[in-house]
């Protein structure tokens, strides 16, 4: 989950999301580095005492401007679109999970290999425990096993809402009408939380998403196989 | 990346304010080496010409190079280094999975090696 006052982004749990975080870093330092050019040209325009009124054209100049963007906008979009299909990658996912955003709670269902439903509603303050984290902690978590595929399939009862678990990489959105799905695959084991990210009402910063993932083994052994 | 600083810890800095080159791969490296670049750069250009102005304007032009060219280069690598602990741990858990069966990668590589 994200500290106070964190700025970037969260540790990777998924594959995907490590790459997400290394494009984050190529972007940013190209930005950066834009960023600082730019300023200094508006510093030298600023401070300049040179005053020339008779240019009429700077070919040289306007070539370069035109051709490094259009270099750096390649250096960009090539790591960029390789993450794009790799998140759309068919990996024949393990495990089946759908989950139907509603007014404001979500619903999961485990129809792989029992009929498991359940909603999840956010803990109000005055029923959290020691420990519990306020406006995230919720009643039923979402249990899933680590380094298998899952295939989420998300859709919404009434409104807009938005599945998300930024330390998966994974936002997508819940339409009613539409099944959308997303697949990923956890690399450790712990909880994780989201929010739901579409605005879908009053209560709409009141519905978190909780994902506790366990090791495989432990995951046979639990309720989800005795129904 | 995104833990909080325990208690005990020496705090977080980050650069300007906001830039977390200490947690970032490659940044604070690429960031000194393209430091160091644009001083040499610009303080031998004004060593040579004694133009200051356009010696800023080098040593600017030398701290973007400097830095690109140490990012990409450091990332290229770290990049390569990756794919090498994955592979590395892939074979390491398969070793541990399938050791003394005939899935054992060292038995088929032994055997291929004999034949």
């Amino acid at each position: 989950m994200a500290h106070a006052a964190q700025v970037g982004l969260q540790d990777a749990t998924s594959p995907i999301m490590e790459e997400l975080i290394t494009f984050h870093d190529h972007a940013l330092m190209i930005i950066f580095l834009i960023c600082f050019l730019v300023l200094y040209a508006l510093f030298l325009t600023l401070t300049t005492k040179l005053t020339n009124t008779n240019i009429s054209d700077a070919q040289e100049m306007e070539t370069v401007w035109t051709i490094l963007p259009a270099i750096i906008l390649v250096l960009i979009a090539l790591p960029s679109l390789r993450i794009l299909y790799m998140t759309d990658e068919v990996n024949d996912p393990s495990l089946t999970i759908k989950s139907i955003g509603h007014q404001w709670y979500w619903t999961y269902e485990y129809t792989d290999y029992g009929g498991l439903i359940f909603n999840s509603y956010m803990l109000p303050p005055l029923f959290l425990e020691p420990g519990d984290l306020r406006l995230l902690d919720v009643d039923n978590r979402v249990v899933l096993p680590i380094e298998a595929p899952i295939r989420m399939m998300i859709t919404s009862q009434d409104v807009l809402h938005s599945w998300t678990v930024p330390t998966l990489g994974l936002k997508t959105d819940a339409i009613p009408g539409r099944l959308n799905q997303t697949t990923f695959t956890a690399t450790r084991p712990g909880v994780y939380y989201g929010q739901c990210s579409e605005i879908c009402g009053a209560n709409h910063s009141f519905m978190p998403i909780v994902l506790e993932l366990i090791p495989l083994k432990i995951f046979e052994m639990g309720p989800v196989f005795t129904l | 990346m995104a833990a909080p600083p325990e208690p005990g810890e020496p705090e977080e800095r980050k650069l300007l304010g906001f830039l977390d080159v200490e947690n970032t791969p490659c940044a604070r490296h690429s960031i000194l080496y393209g430091s160091l670049g644009s001083v040499v750069a610009g303080f031998g250009h004004f060593l040579f010409t004694s133009r200051i102005r356009r010696s800023c304007d080098v040593g600017v032009g030398g701290f973007i190079l400097v830095t690109l060219g140490c990012w990409f280069h450091c990332r290229y690598n770290y990049a390569k280094q990756r794919i090498q602990e994955r592979i590395a741990r892939e074979e390491i858990k398969k070793k541990i999975l399938y050791e003394g069966t005939h899935l054992d990668p060292e038995r088929k590589h032994n055997g291929s090696s004999s034949n």
